[in-house]
């Protein structure tokens, strides 16, 4: 492979990294806090992405559908989160996995339901609709977009993790649930919280996905499977392990499909299961 | 009869509860349709049940008979299609129509031989009609022979510098069918292939891909798959700006329902093949928009036109025949011509396969369109099909 092509391919993986990332940080974050399976998840890069075909269809702005993707898929995830999930926090995980299965299967259901089974197609903004020139390659504006606006996502969360009194209750909660009790922190509102915060970047990698990849039902269900592998692969709970861990899994993606390209999906679990042999926790998880 | 799909999976499960569905009466017909409802199919199944059930509702009867059509929903697995169909035949159902895909198709097809019934189905691998056909099936689109030689040659005859072509392709039964005869018209033309890149059946992302096809620097980019994935890689294809330098060629393609997934931004340049499209003026389609437009208030897609013209072909032959036993249905639909939704339509004896138009069509700019639907124009339609001999058909 050439050394242009190979470095085109490094650039066009640290994309679809970031998407990655995007999608399974709210994943990481509940998992790690509650020790919770939420096998909706994908439900909410679903709802996000449909809000935002709906939004641009009714409004003829994806700028519009840019805030009220992760809006709904918030609301979404703090009704599904006080209505039913709370209620499943005690229960053994097969449990939490079925409830969350079934909660996946109505939504999903109920798409199709509302829409229809078809794909639709989700326009890009016309600000960003062009190509940019990198030296003698091409790549797309709004995906270079993605990629800036995760980043600036990422920076904003870990200052929200790292320097902020919630964000240390929440990596306070991740350790102990326990102690952080003790300490006077109610613990419900900071679960209620990272279901909110986990549910809103969820739809927005949604909204940001559909442009790229159009909505259609069975999308949430697809983005669930990349997700724990991402997960596992950055180690559960660590918002740095979900930033390596998408952009190793991009990458690994991108350069496998000129390599090997039947190869290129496998090579996804390829890399989550080196990575599972040399650090059983993941690239940034304890055991 | 209108059956909604909530109707129709209530069907399908007391299809489960009711041991005797097919109790012998002697005004009715019984026919089953076997789609997939639910599993990674599941959109494609619902429209062409959808369209299975608006043509039953139209028809009504069969042979002076009323149609009793039950859905059975496969869930997109071939083993689990055929044990339903054992099931229904094992309680006197003897017509079948419909599947999802070629795999589900070919393993049904064996089943309803083997136990004495009808099945006309809308496979897209060649096998159909070719090494694994057999006296009980009927195929009604064209294959994937067909889909490469009615639209690669026309196109290669309009764009003869156009020598230069890089493939994108599913790996699986389909696929592969697609870039064997693919290769087979680059070779007969003389012109290069520079490479393939497979991607497996549950890849999403193609960035990847285009990027390595981008590198060999083609005329062409031919993307040889079906479904959702074909509508992924070529929006994700014009995204890269492939268009500005590259034709983009989609010789398997459901026509108006992908277009609408598209949006005429992606579609405007683009070459495609389709088996079905709602703007052919012919008596068969004129009925067929008519009953969908009055149903649905939409343009008839591919997949609701497949689900139609396999139940029509039934109740087409039925009539002939003037009986509804499997013999005498065989017999009729040998030979059958009828005006289908391309046109006058004719079932080819030799093989089962259906002969009728395949379109190459190019996709128009939005300040072309005419109405909100009208998303490309025909360029060529042409019945290309392999010869009974060539496909290796041994009627069994």
């Amino acid at each position: 492979m050439q050394g242009q092509v190979i470095l085109f391919q490094l650039l066009n993986g640290i994309g679809i990294g970031m998407i990655y990332f995007l999608l399974s940080v709210g994943l990481t974050m509940i998992f790690g806090l509650m020790r919770f399976v939420n096998f909706a998840h994908g439900t909410l890069y679903l709802v996000g992405a449909y809000t935002a075909y709906s939004v641009s269809l009714l409004t003829g702005s994806m700028w519009w559908a840019l805030a009220f993707g992760p809006l709904a898929a918030a609301v979404i995830a703090l009704i599904s989160e006080r209505l039913i999930l709370r209620h499943t926090y005690e229960m053994p995980h097969e449990a939490q996995i079925l409830v969350t299965f079934a909660l996946a299967l109505i939504f999903q259901e109920s798409i199709i339901l509302i829409f229809d089974p078809l794909a639709k197609n989700v326009p890009v903004p016309s600000l960003l609709s062009g190509i940019v020139f990198i030296g003698s390659f091409v790549y797309p504006a709004y995906r270079l977009a993605v990629v800036f606006a995760a980043a600036v996502i990422a920076i904003l969360l870990w200052f929200a993790l790292e320097r902020t009194r919630f964000g240390a209750a929440l990596r306070a909660g991740s350790e102990s649930t326990e102690m952080v009790s003790l300490l006077g922190i109610n613990v419900q509102k900071v679960f209620m919280v990272a279901f909110l915060v986990g549910g809103g970047l969820a739809g927005l990698a949604g909204t940001l996905s559909a442009p790229l990849r159009g909505v259609e039902p069975f999308m949430g269900s697809e983005a669930l499977g990349v997700a724990f592998v991402v997960v596992v692969v950055g180690g559960i709970g660590s918002f740095t392990g979900a930033l390596l861990g998408g952009l190793l899994i991009g990458v690994v993606q991108s350069m496998a499909s000129s390599l090997w390209p039947e190869g290129a999906r496998l090579m996804i679990y390829g890399a989550m299961a080196l990575v599972l042999l040399v650090r059983p926790a993941g690239l940034m998880g304890r055991s | 009869m209108n059956i909604s799909r909530r109707t129709a999976l209530l069907g399908g499960a007391s299809l489960l509860a009711s041991p005797m569905i097919a109790r012998a009466q002697t005004n009715k017909v019984e026919v089953v349709g076997i789609y997939s409802l639910s599993g990674t199919f599941a959109n494609v199944g619902d429209l062409l049940n959808k369209g299975t059930v608006m043509a039953f509702d139209h028809y009504k009867t069969a042979a002076g008979k009323q149609i009793n059509y039950t859905l059975l929903d496969d869930q997109g697995d071939a083993g689990r299609a055929v044990r339903r169909v054992q099931e229904a035949m094992g309680q006197g159902v003897r017509h079948v129509v419909g599947c999802t895909n070629s795999a589900i198709a070919l393993a049904v097809a064996k089943e309803v031989h083997a136990r004495g019934g009808i099945y006309i189905h809308m496979a897209g691998a060649d096998e159909a009609t070719g090494s694994q056909c057999n006296k009980s099936s009927f195929r009604w689109p064209g294959a994937s022979y067909t889909a490469i030689r009615a639209t690669l040659e026309p196109f290669m005859q309009a764009n003869p510098a156009a020598k230069r072509w890089y493939t994108i392709t599913g790996q699986y039964v389909f696929g592969e069918s697609l870039l064997t005869n693919a290769k087979a018209v680059m070779q007969e033309k003389g012109l290069t292939n520079l490479g393939n890149s497979y991607h497996a059946l549950s890849e999403r992302e193609y960035s990847g891909y285009i990027t390595a096809a981008m590198a060999t620097n083609p005329d062409v980019l031919a993307v040889l798959n079906f479904g959702n994935q074909t509508v992924d890689v070529v929006r994700q294809a014009v995204s890269f700006g492939l268009k500005r330098n590259v034709k983009i060629v989609v010789p398997w393609c459901t026509g108006l329902d992908q277009y609408q997934a598209w949006g005429s931004d992606i579609v405007e340049g683009v070459y495609f093949g389709t088996n079905y499209w709602h703007g052919v003026e012919s008596p068969g389609n004129r009925v067929l928009s008519e009953v969908v437009r009055a149903k649905t208030n939409n343009a008839t897609n591919y997949l609701q036109a497949c689900g139609w013209a396999v139940a029509q072909m039934f109740v087409e032959s039925a009539n002939k025949a003037g009986s509804l036993d499997v013999p005498d249905l065989t017999r009729a639909m040998e030979g059958l011509t009828y005006e289908g939704p391309t046109g006058t339509e004719t079932v080819r004896a030799a093989d089962h396969q259906v002969i009728k138009n395949y379109y190459l069509m190019r996709g128009k700019a939005r300040s072309a369109m005419r109405d909100a639907d009208d998303f490309a124009e025909i360029l060529q339609a042409t019945k290309a099909f392999m010869s009974p001999e060539q496909a290796g058909c041994k009627m069994a």
